[in-house]
């Protein structure tokens, strides 16, 4: 940090869209300072110890008698986390759990990996591919989904002629639809009722493609939205598996987070946690005479406070001065409310609520074996990576193996006491993620909430007993499989306060979209909001400092020597690898 | 052990991850400076710019290849993240002779490193800037060179100036003290000075003689060669900077 606090960028909140954004600034060569009011990164995405979730749940759970004045962070927290239950005895080796408050599948391709690979982040962490899906049946227990195109031929269950109509559906979910006859007319019909009654697919099937590869959370879902989605996991799939979807090592999205913090600390990013700012004070509103005026960062830069925000920490003696604020919608500063600009992105989604549940169990779930494998790909194909190539060797001795990382998915009125309109997904991830100690597993479940007048845990206990009894009744003469703890909570979306949208040109207050929390959306949906607030921020920044800009690290990347800005891109290529491998002796 | 078995051992560099851990302006970029290319630059900027180095140390028959992390600057508002020495093999955890303090806040680290990270993780303690409490034969020059080390904004004013004749009560630390202290938890220890190279190269080569290679060597097949993925089955982890032409029907042919 310079001795003067001086910033082009101030950012409020560590969840995954701020430390992206902040990541993609520090790498253009903008100085940011990245604050969290929180002891821990990550935010909302965080990943956090069994004692940390206690502690956050309890926080957000009641008014706190010995805090009458809670902070308008605790408050708007408590808008957004309802209905907070917890078990009260948190179990041993509590701090060896990373369990994730965003839950996520990362598509293998799709913004936030190409995201993570540009930034270089992806080398910082672990990543697992989704071992399993499979549905829940009354009967049957779990039925798994056929993970790719050559589990849909292997299939014992579905006939030939199914077998033609799936293919002939994959066919279409896999190309450029739009506007092709089998969907006209059908863009805003239920999908699961577009799957039977256009591509005549019986109830078993469309369900499992509704709510296992599509991840629909009601039958309602419009088809056309269901669908581009669809295609974005279906063209994921084989690209580090047969998978679409990954699993990040320690709670997934919080530990990304701390990824693209780090790779912004190494470009010069300054990190401040825990630390609740006392004062903002925008720009104009009065001359700042005590802070010292320095010219020495840059040529042509103006001088530094009467333009800029002025921020006083707690415990920080020195002011950190910038020339924006990007905030997170639940760490913007009430000062701020009136002038922060709400950026858009192509992704803008009114959010959904949800019930969840996050349990811990100390056995894992019975997934039946994969489906049979007639000997395929044992032989081995050197165009394969190695993890692949394990793995297809290694299948039949994987039956037997617990399934650490997997989806479970009750479609609705699949179960007595469930819900007949909304599909619930439990998603599991043990010791290979590094989340979990040994032998223990984090169960997340979650649903879209609509109903208010019950509790998460009335609507969600029923799917977390079916879970344990079939663990039960998978472990012969073994006791009675129980939740070591769990917390029941809805999550709604975030409230953004209504904000002016006259002025968007002049503001330099940015307040970051509110994106989807669901399972498979939320990692690429907050890569994608960042990409626009990142875009947002240079835009401003160029017009508040057209010359001071222009001369910072342009004169080797280009020869043109004009304007840099039209050059700054999201996580351009760069040498990123040099720098990395300075030391290296090959 | 049989030739075989170690030659095929041989050809695999282990790749370690090395993380840095201490107070600001202990001098830990210095100390990995000196270490990966012989290099010291007084005046040195608080860190910036590489996610990680790479050094390989050879031991033996066998080669290391140590994967440096340095804090970037995040321990500054004590807001290094836990992502940052997850999975570390190795700790080198940096304080300065010449002040006290920056023990207490390496003791800090011991424990959070202890309670936190891979239980086998091998941990050196190594008291830097050893060089401002020798009298040297050049003693005037030498210390008023060091004393510009203080390497950034957050160095407190009026600790580093070194006048020669005083080198000795530069030192807050006792060496014993420290020591002592470091026996007592488990560590490595070392007085080092990144400025004179003095107990550098040791304490790199000191924690790979005390690395378990076998175990890193075994958990980490099949992990695409990750330096964290110890201690477990990791035939489902994936590479991301892997395959990525690897088109969606790369099929079995």
């Amino acid at each position: 940090m310079d001795a003067d606090g001086n910033f082009d960028v101030l950012v409020l909140g560590t969840g995954l869209t701020e430390s992206i954004t902040a990541a993609a600034l520090s790498k253009a060569g903008f100085k940011v300072v990245h604050l969290d009011v929180n002891p821990y990164y990550g935010a909302d995405e965080a990943s956090l110890t069994l004692d940390e979730l206690a502690r956050w749940a309890d926080s957000r759970a009641h008014p706190d008698p010995a805090d009458p004045n809670p902070s308008p962070y605790l408050l708007s927290q408590r808008e957004t986390f309802k209905a907070i239950h917890r078990s009260l005895v948190i179990p041993e080796h509590a701090r060896h759990y990373s369990v994730s408050l965003s839950p996520s599948l990362l598509t293998s391709v799709g913004p936030l990996i190409t995201s993570l690979v540009s930034s270089g982040v992806s080398r910082y962490g672990g990543y697992r591919l989704l071992e399993r899906v499979g549905i829940y049946d009354r009967e049957v227990g779990i039925r798994s989904v056929p993970a790719s195109k050559e589990d849909i031929f292997k299939s014992q269950e579905m006939t030939l002629l199914e077998k033609r109509r799936l293919m002939r559906f994959f066919m279409f979910a896999s190309s450029d639809f739009e506007g092709v006859k089998e969907l006209e007319g059908h863009e805003e019909t239920g999908f699961v009722e577009y799957l039977q009654s256009v591509f005549s697919l019986r109830a078993q099937v469309s369900d499992a493609i509704a709510y296992a590869l599509a991840f629909c959370s009601t039958a309602a879902e419009p088809t056309l939205p269901v669908l581009q989605r669809l295609r974005r996991y279906l063209r994921s799939s084989g690209r580090y598996g047969a998978s679409p979807f990954l699993v990040g090592h320690y709670g997934g999205s919080g530990e990304i987070a701390q990824g693209f913090c780090r790779v912004s600390a190494v470009n010069g990013g300054v990190y401040i946690l825990d630390r609740p700012i006392q004062s903002i004070t925008p720009p104009h509103t009065q001359p700042i005479a005590s802070s010292p005026v320095s010219e020495k960062s840059l040529p042509g830069t103006a001088p530094i406070s009467e333009s800029k925000y002025t921020i006083m920490l707690k415990d920080v003696p020195e002011p950190l001065t910038a020339d924006i604020i990007i905030s997170s919608p639940s760490q913007l500063p009430p000062g701020l409310r009136d002038a922060a600009h709400l950026v858009s992105s192509t992704n803008d989604s009114p959010g959904e609520s949800f019930a969840r549940c996050i349990a811990i169990l100390d056995r894992p779930i019975p997934f039946p074996p994969p489906p049979a494998t007639p000997d395929v790909s044992s032989s081995g194909d050197p165009a394969k990576p190695e993890g692949s190539s394990d793995r297809a060797a290694s299948e039949g001795e994987e039956a037997a193996k617990p399934v650490d990382t997997a989806v479970l998915v009750f479609p609705p009125s699949s179960l007595d006491g469930g819900s007949s309109t909304a599909a619930v997904h439990a998603f599991i991830t043990g010791q290979g993620t590094m989340s979990a100690p040994q032998g223990k597993y984090i169960l997340y479940l979650s649903i879209a909430f609509s109903n208010s007048e019950k509790s998460p845990e009335s609507q969600l206990k029923p799917y977390l007993d079916a879970i344990l009894s079939l663990i039960s009744s998978s472990d012969d003469g073994a006791s009675t499989a129980e939740a070591l703890f769990k917390v029941f909570y809805i999550q709604h979306p975030h409230q953004t306060p209504t904000l002016a949208t006259t002025g968007a040109e002049a503001a330099t207050a940015l307040l970051i979209p509110s994106v989807s929390t669901a399972l498979t959306e939320t990692a690429d949906a907050s890569s994608v909001a960042a990409e626009a607030v990142f875009f947002k921020a240079v835009e401003i920044l160029k017009a508040k400092h057209p010359e001071a800009w222009s001369p910072r690290d342009s004169e080797t990347k280009s020869g043109s020597g004009g304007d840099v800005f039209e050059e700054i891109a999201f996580f351009p290529p760069t040498e990123f690898d040099d720098a990395e491998d300075a030391g290296e002796e090959w | 052990m049989a030739d075989a078995a170690s030659g095929s051992a041989a050809d695999k560099s282990v790749q370690v991850k090395l993380v840095l851990l201490g107070e600001a302006a202990v001098g830990k970029s210095s100390v990995v400076l000196r270490f990966v290319s012989n290099e010291f630059q007084a005046n040195k900027e608080p860190t910036i710019g590489a996610a990680f180095l790479t050094q390989k140390c050879r031991l033996e028959d066998r080669v290391l290849r140590y994967e440096i992390w340095d804090t970037a600057g995040q321990e500054r508002f004590h807001s290094l993240a836990p992502m940052y020495y997850r999975n570390a093999q190795a700790a080198v955890v940096v304080y300065d002779v010449t002040k006290a303090t920056s023990l207490e806040k390496a003791k800090t680290w011991v424990k959070e490193l202890q309670r936190q990270a891979n239980p086998n993780i091998v941990i050196a303690l190594a008291g830097n800037k050893v060089d401002l409490v020798q009298p040297s034969p050049a003693a005037g020059s030498s210390a008023s060179e060091s004393e510009d080390e203080a390497d950034d904004a957050t160095a407190t004013p009026g600790e580093a100036p070194a006048e020669a004749s005083d080198a000795e009560n530069l030192r807050q630390v006792p060496r014993e003290e420290a020591q002592a202290y470091a026996e007592e938890a488990g560590l490595l220890f070392f007085e080092t000075s990144a400025k004179t190279g003095e107990g550098v190269v040791e304490v790199f080569t000191e924690i790979a003689k005390k690395i378990p290679l076998e175990h890193i060597l075994a958990s980490s097949r099949g992990a695409a060669g990750r330096p964290g993925a110890a201690g477990r089955s990791a035939s489902q982890d994936v590479s991301l900077d892997e395959n990525q032409s690897k088109g969606k029907d790369a099929c079995n042919c």
